[in-house]
């Protein structure tokens, strides 16, 4: 037979293992270099602006960043990769229709949320990290963030797995849980890189610990942890809200909602609980 | 000569890495007013400043008001009202800090709004990751200015609807599903058409692939990435080999 | 004709079902196409035509896309599919490079990577490793063969709907597939563009390709194919030649809309009408003038194609009385979609102003005017988000009307949809997705019903629920008001007809 081959062969799991290889490295990478920042900052502080810290911070979170993408940008399936761009349009425009009506939260990880409900914890940290790359087309500010974005990605992604989106009242628990971790690992990105915050209202509130003393780092986890878990309990409330409106063919193409059953009344064969209803 | 999008973001990224590497201010100044030049030179200036406007000056305030007042460290003090003291070393800080930030911003921007997207692109699909990266930042660059006007349009039709925006954070709120769900809803189904037209037309298959647009890459400018590069690399290395020269 | 040849594409379909449900959408089904064929796949909306053509075109991969048991055969090697985990799967790409299809909406079949339409094209060759000479010869053939030529270093993003549907078809046909599979490829064309697809549907059937069109409407063009297949309920309903088809009437039991052969203008249905409804006219437009102020907006984007800054109505004056229909006829680009928009308040005139029942609405939020005026507008996907088609008609009425739960049941039923409302909107096939949103509209009873477009996507079903809904609701006593490119239905329904020609109101003819 001549003509080229109209079927794919089997999946090999050979390449496999060295993405998996990247991802940890790129894991380490972030988890060692806020490790190093966190041990090592009071005396760091005081050494100036020009300290090693801003450095550690950008290369280390950035490397770890890229690292994860490398690794997992080419196990996606075509399907998912076409939804990024989606994720990130969503992540910038949404951010700023949010933005534009002066709530003090950011809302700009709806996109990525969205993604790591649908497709998983990998493609979810793929996509915060590639959103933070591109968004800093027009903001480089938010190049530093990578890590952290990443971050909530996969958070969002494992509380999909286990079945926080199943509930309604869960998505927002979730959140608040993601946005504790997700605000005190991009901490020290915003302590060293911009020896503050970019906003005026979370500048405020740094301020504010600051008058009692406090290190920048404490001070700036500390106003983390007032804003992001609430911005993220909002996120994820909003992203249930739309997954639940995508209609279910839509959310049945995806195969990481279908085998660990994300969202409620989505099983492989039967719906679950009040089927009979339903089908006929 | 053009130069390669690879080239010049070798050099704003660079320009970047050193800068922040060196903290000192007047080095940082000088970037400053070189990146100003060329973007004045490049006629870019007046597409950039709203962008950098929005970025900087939020964030040079927040700095100067934050450290400006509130430094714990500072023993200098030249002003006190109750809990505020503007201290000599938190506004050395908040002026060097500012100061470097800016430098990285401006040639990042510059980079960003000099360079050919398509170019770009074309440059970065050369296999495997690079394309499927290449992939994701041009499609988001091309569905973005669309966005806003589908947005106009789902608007319209929400209205037409009965839809009425009221003020208010309750309000904004409801506005939200009305319009972000047929939002989300049309992006994602097209996404679903749009995979599948790629992947017959064979992307996401492995093999070599060629490029239609040329972007021509000399061996100079090669040269010139990779001592970009080192250069950075040398940078950081000195600087994490005395971590606080130069304060 | 080559009749003997041996098939390009052919499928059994025993069944193919999507992930999560039970009904087949296809079932029984065996087709083959021959190579320098024409085949054209009729069936109303929800027949299955379209998931037949994307199963066939590589586009739904068994498997992850569901569920098929069969067989699909191209170029002489035969996939067989059990519905398990052993079945092969399709390669996208080089099935791609046989079969090519162009989808019913040829914006979400760019890739949106590709700066100039010469790149778009070639696109495919580039991931298949074609060297850059034989690429560059391959998109200039084709060019010229889909009338790009003019159009390569233009931006995609700033191509019309014609324009783009020529891409998309360039596209599909660069590598020289043995099919090429098109999904509804003539809706909403005006003639000028029919007549340059159906050309080059004939050059690309004579290369020797089999051509494959999915339609729900047997247009004129149509009427040259060797085959029709007419697709009910997920299978073939009745297949032969079209004289055969027609003469069975097979077209109106499987919900086809047959498009009326051009015989001369038909006269008015009902002219000289004179309402039978007392008061002020339900709609009055006193001297509207309107121009868009040029908002182009600069920035870090690529230019986006905003509106045509020179559309402008002159000094519009115009009044229906209740039960009166009135359409507006006349060319694409002329206004039709600015005046619509000026009657509900989505636009406010420069000058003039509108009234309804006799009240300004200048100035009033365009959400409003919607409780007195129902704008229908052609997209239905821009005006749904709740997760049944019954909440989807029920949203805003229950404070304002008490009897809500009638309005509901008797909006569905107008438009012949109560036996869905428990579905998902978006899964209804498009020509449903129109009377839904024609549903909501209708359940707030709005004294003028104004629609855009309104044949557009509906199949044969949607054509009649139209027809019942625009007269019921005119015995009631509302006005409508039809803006469309298609005289001919115009003057079966209307009891005026007025023509926009570039932002002028004429009498017709």
């Amino acid at each position: 037979m001549s003509s080229p081959a109209l079927s794919l062969p089997s999946p090999t799991p050979a390449t496999a293992r060295n993405r998996r290889l990247l991802e940890t490295l790129g894991a380490l990478a972030i988890a060692g270099t806020y490790i190093y920042l966190v041990l090592n900052q009071p005396e760091d502080i005081a050494g100036g602006p020009g300290s090693a810290s801003a450095l550690i911070a950008l290369s280390g979170f950035l490397v770890g960043a890229v690292l994860l993408i490398i690794g997992v940008l080419p196990t996606l399936p075509v399907s998912t990769l076409v939804l990024i761009p989606v994720a990130l349009v969503l992540n910038i425009v949404l951010g700023q229709f949010v933005g534009s009506t002066l709530v003090p939260f950011y809302l700009d990880a709806i996109g990525t949320v969205l993604i790591a409900v649908l497709a998983g914890p990998a493609a979810g940290a793929a996509t915060g990290a590639l959103s933070s790359i591109v968004w800093s087309f027009f903001n480089p500010t938010v190049l530093p963030f990578a890590a952290g974005a990443a971050l909530i990605g996969c958070l969002a992604g494992v509380a999909a797995r286990h079945g926080l989106f199943r509930r309604f009242y869960l998505a927002p628990v979730a959140g608040f849980l993601a946005g504790i971790i997700g605000g005190v690992v991009s901490a020290p990105v915003a302590a060293f890189v911009f020896g503050g915050t970019s906003g005026l209202a979370t500048g405020a509130i740094v301020s504010a610990f600051r008058s009692m003393g406090d290190t920048l780092l404490a001070a700036i986890t500390k106003q983390a942890l007032i804003s992001d878990p609430m911005d993220k309990a909002i996120v994820f409330t909003l992203v249930a809200v739309l997954v639940y409106a995508l209609p279910r063919r839509v959310r049945l193409q995806f195969p990481f909602v279908l085998r660990y059953r994300v969202l409620a009344g989505t099983s492989a064969s039967q719906p679950i609980g009040q089927s009979t209803g339903q089908d006929s | 000569m053009r130069l390669h999008p690879l080239t010049s973001l070798a050099a704003a990224g660079s320009t970047a890495v050193i800068t922040t590497a060196a903290a000192s201010w007047p080095l940082s100044v000088t970037v400053i007013a070189v990146a100003a030049g060329l973007s004045v030179a490049g006629g870019v200036a007046r597409r950039m400043l709203p962008a950098v406007a929005v970025i900087l000056v939020p964030l040079v305030l927040s700095l100067l008001a934050m450290h400006g007042l509130f430094f714990p460290e500072g023993t200098t003090v030249l002003a006190q009202w109750g809990p505020a003291r503007v201290t000599v070393e938190g506004l050395h800080f908040a002026f060097e800090r500012a100061s470097q930030l800016s430098a990285a911003v401006l040639v990042l921007l510059l980079w960003s709004f000099t360079i050919s997207v398509p170019d770009l692109v074309a440059a970065l699909s050369t296999r495997g990751v690079h394309a499927r990266f290449a992939f994701v930042v041009a499609s988001t660059l091309t569905l973005l200015p669309a966005i806003s006007s589908r947005l106009g349009r789902i608007r319209q039709a929400q209205e037409a609807r009965g839809l009425v925006i009221r003020p208010g954070i309750v309000g904004r709120a409801g506005a939200f599903r009305w319009q972000a769900v047929p939002l989300v809803l049309s992006l994602v189904e097209e996404a679903g058409t749009r995979a599948a037209a790629l992947q017959a037309r064979g992307f996401g298959s492995s093999g070599p692939r060629t490029s239609y647009r040329e972007v021509p890459d000399p061996p100079a400018q090669r040269w010139v990435r990779v001592v970009l590069l080192l250069a950075a690399v040398a940078a950081i290395a000195a600087r994490l080999w005395q971590p606080t020269a130069g304060a | 004709m080559s009749r003997s040849s041996p098939p390009g594409l052919a499928a059994g379909i025993e069944e193919f079902v999507f992930p999560g449900e039970q009904e087949p959408v296809l079932a029984g089904l065996e087709v083959s196409f021959a190579a320098g064929s024409l085949t054209a796949v009729l069936g109303g909306s929800g027949s299955g035509k379209s998931t037949l053509g994307r199963l066939l075109a590589g586009w739904l991969l068994p498997g992850d896309g569901g569920t098929l048991t069969g067989f699909l055969e191209l170029a002489g090697t035969r996939l067989r599919f059990a519905g398990t985990t052993a079945d092969p799967r399709i390669d996208p790409g080089s099935w791609g490079r046989q079969v090519g299809f162009v989808p019913q909406d040829p914006a979400a079949a760019v890739s949106t990577v590709r700066a100039t339409v010469a790149e778009e094209l070639a696109f495919g060759l580039e991931n298949a490793g074609v060297d850059r000479e034989s690429m560059v010869s391959a998109v200039r053939h084709t060019a010229a063969l889909t009338g790009l030529t003019r159009l390569l270093y233009r931006d995609p993003a700033t191509l019309s709907g014609g324009q783009l549907r020529r891409l998309a078809i360039g596209c599909a046909v660069i590598s020289r597939p043995a099919v090429l599979i098109m999904d509804e490829p003539f809706a909403s064309l005006d003639t000028d563009g029919a007549e340059d697809l159906a050309a080059l549907v004939r050059n690309v059937v004579r290369d020797g390709a089999a051509v494959v069109i999915l339609s729900q409407r047997a247009d004129v063009f149509l009427h040259n194919a060797d085959t029709w297949l007419v697709l009910a309920g997920g299978t073939v309903a009745a297949a032969g030649s079209p004289t055969e088809i027609v003469a069975a009437g097979a077209l109106e039991m499987a919900g086809v809309v047959r498009t009326r052969p051009h015989t001369g203008l038909r006269p008015l249905a009902d002219a000289g009408y004179s309402s039978a409804f007392a008061g002020p006219p339900a709609l009055e437009l006193r001297d509207v003038s309107f121009t868009y102020r040029a908002a182009q907006r600069r920035g870090w984007f690529r230019a986006q194609p905003g509106p045509p800054a020179d559309i402008v109505l002159h000094g519009l004056s115009l009044a229906v009385s209740a039960g009166e229909i009135l359409a507006v006829a006349g060319p694409n680009g002329a206004g039709k979609s600015t005046l619509l928009r000026h009657l509900n308040g989505l636009l406010q005139p420069t000058a003039g102003s509108v009234l309804v029942k006799g009240r300004n609405i200048g100035g009033q939020p365009a959400g409003r005017v919607a409780a007195e005026v129902g704008l229908l507008f052609q997209q239905p996907r821009d005006q749904l988000f709740e997760r049944t088609v019954e909440r989807e008609v029920r949203f805003g009425l229950e404070r304002r009307q008490p009897a809500a739960d009638q309005a509901v049941q008797q909006a569905l039923a107008a438009v012949g949809l109560e036996h869905l409302a428990g579905r998902h909107p978006a899964e209804l096939p498009a020509s449903q997705q129109r009377l839904l949103a024609l549903a909501t509209v209708l359940a707030r009873r709005p004294s003028v019903l104004a629609l855009d477009e309104p044949t557009v996507a509906l199949d044969g079903y949607g054509l009649a629920a139209l027809d019942r809904v625009v007269r019921s609701t005119t015995a009631e006593g509302a006005a409508v008001v039809l803006v469309t490119h298609d005289l001919d239905y115009a003057r079966s329904i209307a009891h005026r007809l007025v023509r926009l020609d570039a932002g002028r109101l004429l009498p017709a003819d």
